[in-house]
């Protein structure tokens, strides 16, 4: 019976300090009970293994004690999603720009990689990774605590409860274009046009008196590839505001648009555009030394340039997916309304 | 549908019945091993674990009255139904029954012409 007392002294343990006697008294009786009417059915005393079977059977003590414990939980259901969403958000913010900086360093800063010469990949990638997370668990820990206080002001004050349905946010529609962003992107694309014919239609694209910028040959390409690119997004701009919803073939002229602005721009980075500075003020040396460090810096933005576009692509792509699926569904136009 | 959907379903479907069962069979003094003997008898099995915290549950409600007796040279601890107890119980049996009724009445509408009892309350 050593095994009983042992089993009876482990639920003991966990149980509410007021009714652990109680609790245990009751517990052992049905325990014993359950020995006795084991006994007489099987006819002699029961051995150690057949006692363990029945323990066993009871389940682990911690266990057997939860089940005579208030449920409690730190953040409830009520709030759990709540707090799901603000977590979510509160990483993403935190890891994306986190993110951005580390490329940022990585690419511009000589002096954040020199750290890492003479040590391996994994030596490297460890610290990165130890600093990423530490902030990340540190981030995600602070919110847990904020929505743990609000769990028990919400179960006092029931401040949930309370709630106007008039206050609720209109249906959001995904596949809706807002028109006046189409109205915003019509005038942006239209002024650019106007500014970019007008002042950048030539290599010489600053001829004063006191400075002088000149591009490549190359230029011409880059100043009709944008030109082309402002004016279907007008035309898209257009149809939009007349036709406020994404259809498929909309969102594809969109990812087409997109892609070849990121290209021209990617391509712009690499293209050493900048062929001379030139101004009184301005010793040659100097102006040589400008034009050297503005070509080395675009290119350096090259890598940054590539992630922006592969994420607006990606964005682009989510979009077209998002009206098939929904075409799939409702035929027509209609599904880009509904 | 899974065995473990079934099992939760389950699970939740008898929650509210076992209350009803435990009630019903405190109308005599039980102590909790004949109690959970009684109601496998009567086909539902109810592990001590669910028991034990449900009668302490239904007294801190005053449904239930307990003492701790000597029976067969050892302290058992006895329970009853209250007055308060008794009053619940025919109010949950009015809602029980009232439950069997009209879910076989909407099982015999949709489809389920050959439909029996649901509830084996009566």
């Amino acid at each position: 019976m050593q095994l009983l007392e042992r089993y009876l002294q482990a639920v003991k343990f966990w149980l509410p300090k007021d009714q652990k006697e109680d609790i245990i008294a009751e517990l052992s009786e049905d325990i014993r009970s359950q020995i006795d009417d084991k006994e007489a059915a099987l006819g002699h005393k029961l051995n150690e293994f057949e006692l363990e079977s029945i323990l066993k059977q009871r389940g682990r003590p911690i266990l057997v004690a939860n089940r005579y414990l208030p449920q409690e939980h730190l953040i409830g259901p009520v709030l759990f999603p709540i707090y799901r969403l603000v977590v979510k958000i509160v990483l993403l913010c935190y890891l994306v720009p986190w993110i951005v900086t580390w490329l940022a360093l990585l690419i511009f800063n000589s002096g954040y990689t020199a750290k890492f010469v003479g040590h391996s990949w994994v030596e490297a990638f460890g610290y990165l990774w130890a600093s990423l997370w530490s902030t990340a668990f540190l981030a995600a820990g602070i919110v847990t605590l904020i929505f743990a206080i609000l769990e028990r002001v919400q179960r006092k004050s029931h401040f949930l409860e309370e709630w106007n349905p008039r206050k609720l946010p209109p249906v959001n529609n995904p596949n809706v274009i807002s028109r006046f962003n189409s109205i915003v992107e019509l005038a942006a694309n239209f002024f650019f046009c106007v500014w970019w014919t007008a002042h950048m239609s030539s290599n010489l694209i600053l001829n004063e008196v006191n400075l002088r910028i000149s591009l490549a040959p190359v230029w011409r390409y880059f100043f009709w590839g944008f030109l082309l690119v402002a004016f279907v997004n007008i035309g898209l701009a257009a149809v939009n505001l007349v036709r406020p919803y994404w259809t498929a073939s909309r969102a594809t002229a969109r990812l087409l648009s997109d892609i070849a602005g990121s290209v021209l721009f990617c391509w712009l980075l690499k293209a050493n555009l900048l062929v001379e500075i030139a101004g009184a003020s301005i010793p040659p040396a100097k102006a040589l030394q400008l034009t050297t460090a503005i070509n080395f810096w675009m290119a350096k933005m090259f890598l940054v340039a590539i992630i922006l576009g592969v994420v607006i692509a990606v964005v682009n792509i989510f979009r077209i997916v998002r009206v098939a699926a929904l075409q799939s569904h409702i035929p027509g136009e209609r599904a880009a309304m509904a | 549908m899974s065995s473990e959907n079934f099992d939760n379903l389950r699970l939740e479907l008898r929650r509210g019945g076992l209350v009803v069962a435990v009630l019903a069979a405190l109308h005599s003094e039980q102590y909790g091993y004949t109690l959970r003997k009684i109601m496998a008898d009567h086909g539902i099995e109810i592990d001590e674990g669910t028991l034990y915290p449900l009668l302490r549950r239904l007294e801190s409600q005053g449904l239930l009255t307990s003492r701790w007796r000597e029976e067969q040279k050892r302290n058992k601890r006895f329970y009853k139904l209250t007055a308060a107890g008794k009053q619940i119980l025919e109010q949950l049996l009015t809602e029980w029954r009232s439950m069997d009724s009209s879910i076989n009445s909407i099982l015999k509408e949709y489809g389920h012409a050959t439909s029996r009892t649901v509830f084996a309350s009566r």
